[in-house]
């Protein structure tokens, strides 16, 4: 009784915050499936980004090398076919020192032709800054022209005459003119090459600081959050392990509690029994024996104060016969004066002598020194088996087998009542008995069915102090 | 004329008030000493010789059974009419086998103390007249239940003769003189008896004639 109240007050706040607790775990759980979304969102985001960063870059790299290639080569057109020019224009004014025939003049426009088309071409890779410089190449190469035209109808005397002079002074400033205009064009091109690589190493470092940016973003949202899963974790496994302590506790208070009771009901009914057949009892024993000592003094002849007399020693005997009866099923003192098999036997014959049904115990092997909760125990087995037979199942017959050897007493009680279903009917009885033997870490079966009678059996361990 | 001797031992003293009463209202019984539980009766009857203990079975420290055992086994002489309230075989046999001589219910104990206690004391046995009607119901209700017949009614004449002679206490040598035949023919006798009767020991002899009331 005591402990009752621990458990029951445990109960009531456990129970109001576990709700809580449930409500705060559904919130947790939502949140956490929230924060995995965004995580994986961000690095499926970042990862497509990065691919699709990688290839523009790829692409305007690509586009980068191939202006490049294309604007040197049509720098090297224009300065291949200046040259062929330049060496058909020597060849035709020379022809006469070298003694060997000059190529045609019409040859020569040809080739000026010829650059004026690789200029043209080159115009349209240009960039606006080089416009300036291939208009100049451009007038230049129209001033050339013109004087040529003029070079070009000199005969053979005036070209021995002016040939060097011309090649001298015109031709090769001209060239040279030319050629450092080309390479003017070509080093502008060479630095843009260098700036736009800039450019695209450039991006490609910002791609780099953005992915590492996204992927350090990921790690710690990663990171947050398997430390508060882990705090989730480790908070449901404490929880879990509270509620499992709980009710650990709560089944061995239970266990303790109906032990208790068995207990304090064998003493309250060893107590009972003992205040009345000891004081009511003897007090009422002492009154029979004074009354028939006061019959003895009254004279036979006085009818009236006899038959008085005869009355308070009947009324007294009846008295007397209910205290005992009433002490004897409470706690019969067979078990203290004779051992258990003859207080069965006792029991047996007391069953039989009150009802129609006949008992028999066959016992084997049974010590006298078995412990006062083992032998308790087992006849209050029997009694209840017994009555029960007797009272609810109505049997003509019934056997008592108590059997003990080194290690356990077994005991069965079957009948030949009209049985009941065990599964069904489990009066208090039975879950006494069945208590009772648990108690004494014995195990207890029950065996019946409706016409086939009942066999109630139990096997219990037998301690130090059973031992003979 | 000597007077015996009575020791009364039982837990109530209002109980042992009465009995004393009783026994001192007749001139050849005398009470040399009260008891309170078995080891006291044990000890007093040690040191006092009384001819008869009167005993309660249930007593504390030591019980009735217990005690009459170590009495009637250091002094022989000594007999044991118990005191109880309980009439049934397994109380009866018990006390027979512990060396008790007379067997008297509590509540009759008033009309047949003195007669017990006479008994025992000229070496017979006593049982109060409910033992024997209660132990004869049970066996009779069994009997009818099994359906075997009276294994008493297998025993020759000569042979109930004996059983009872045994059942009074009578040695084998007392039998023999007093029926005029050979200790060895007793002892055939009486052993044909027990094999008939399915008995084990004196005690359960004696329990059967009280059962029949063959003795009381």
């Amino acid at each position: 009784m005591r402990s009752s109240t621990p458990p029951n007050a445990a109960a009531s706040p456990t129970s109001s915050s576990d709700s809580q607790s449930s409500e705060h775990s559904k919130k947790i759980r939502r949140l956490l499936l929230i924060a995995f979304g965004w995580l994986l969102a961000l690095l499926i985001g970042a990862g497509v980004d990065a691919l699709f960063a990688v290839r523009r870059l790829d692409r305007a790299s690509q586009e980068v090398s191939r202006r490049f290639t294309a604007r040197t080569h049509a720098l090297g057109i224009i300065v291949v076919s200046v040259r062929i020019y330049d060496d058909q224009i020597e060849r035709f004014l020379l022809q006469d020192q070298l003694r060997e025939s000059g190529p045609e003049p019409s040859d020569v426009a040809l080739k000026i032709a010829t650059v004026h088309a690789a200029l043209e071409n080159f115009k349209r890779e240009l960039d606006p800054d080089e416009r300036g410089l291939l208009e100049t190449m451009q007038l230049q190469l129209q001033e050339e022209e013109d004087a040529c035209a003029t070079v070009l109808a000199w005969r053979a005397e005036t070209r021995q005459q002016r040939a060097f002079q011309f090649i001298g002074q015109q031709l090769i400033p001209w060239r040279t003119h030319m050629f450092e205009l080309t390479a003017q064009i070509s080093s502008l091109d060479e630095r843009k090459l260098a700036l736009e690589n800039l450019a695209v190493a450039e991006r490609f470092q910002s791609l780099e600081s953005r992915l590492v940016w996204l992927v350090s973003l990921a790690l710690i949202a990663g990171v947050l959050m398997s430390l508060i899963c882990g705090w989730y974790i480790l908070r449901l496994e404490r929880q879990a392990r509270l509620r499992y302590e709980a009710l650990s506790r709560s089944r061995l208070e239970l266990e303790g509690l109906s032990a208790r009771l068995v207990e304090a009901q064998e003493e309250e009914r060893r107590a009972i029994s003992r205040e009345l057949h000891d004081e009511v009892g003897q007090s009422l024993g002492a009154l029979l024996v004074e009354v028939g000592q006061l019959s003895k003094l009254v004279p036979p002849e006085d009818r009236a104060t006899q038959a008085q007399i005869d009355h308070i020693k009947s009324v007294a005997e009846s008295a007397v016969k209910s205290i005992r009866d009433i002490a004897l099923l409470l706690r019969p003192p067979m078990l203290d004066d004779l051992g258990l098999v003859p207080a069965l036997e006792w029991q047996a014959r007391e069953i039989s002598r009150r009802s129609d049904m006949e008992v028999e115990v066959h016992s084997e092997n049974v010590s006298e020194g078995l412990g006062d909760e083992t032998k308790v125990t087992i006849y209050r087995l029997v009694q209840e088996a017994l009555n029960n037979a007797a009272t609810h199942a109505s049997a003509k017959n019934a056997k008592v087998s108590i059997a003990q050897n080194s290690d356990k007493i077994t005991v069965e009680i079957t009948d030949d009542g009209h049985g009941f279903d065990p599964e069904r009917q489990r009066g208090m009885g039975i879950l006494g008995m069945e208590e009772r033997v648990r108690r004494l870490g014995g195990t207890f079966t029950i065996e019946s069915a409706s016409g086939k009678g009942a066999s109630v059996g139990a096997k219990l361990p037998l301690h130090k102090a059973d031992s003979p | 004329m000597r007077k015996i001797r009575i020791l009364l031992a039982d837990d109530h003293k209002l109980i042992r008030g009465g009995l004393r009463l009783l026994v001192e209202q007749q001139a050849d019984l005398a009470v040399v000493g009260e008891a309170n539980d078995g080891r006291e009766t044990v000890s007093l009857a040690k040191s006092l010789k009384p001819d008869v203990v009167v005993m309660d079975i249930g007593m504390p420290n030591l019980n009735g059974i217990e005690a009459a055992l170590q009495i009637t086994q250091a002094n022989p002489e000594i007999s044991v009419v118990m005191l109880s309230m309980h009439s049934d075989e397994s109380y009866v046999l018990r006390a027979l086998k512990a060396g008790a001589k007379g067997y008297l219910l509590k509540d009759s104990a008033e009309s047949d103390l003195i007669k017990a206690v006479h008994s025992v004391a000229e070496g017979k046995s006593f049982f109060s007249p409910a033992v024997s009607k209660v132990l004869l119901d049970d066996y009779v209700r069994k009997l009818k239940r099994s359906g075997a017949e009276d294994a008493y009614d297998l025993l020759t004449p000569r042979e109930r003769e004996i059983l009872q002679l045994v059942a009074e206490g009578k040695s084998n040598k007392d039998i023999a003189n007093l029926l005029n035949l050979s200790v060895y023919t007793v002892e055939t006798h009486r052993s044909n008896v027990m094999e008939k009767l399915n008995l084990h020991g004196i005690p359960e002899l004696i329990l059967f004639a009280v059962r029949r009331g063959i003795i009381s």
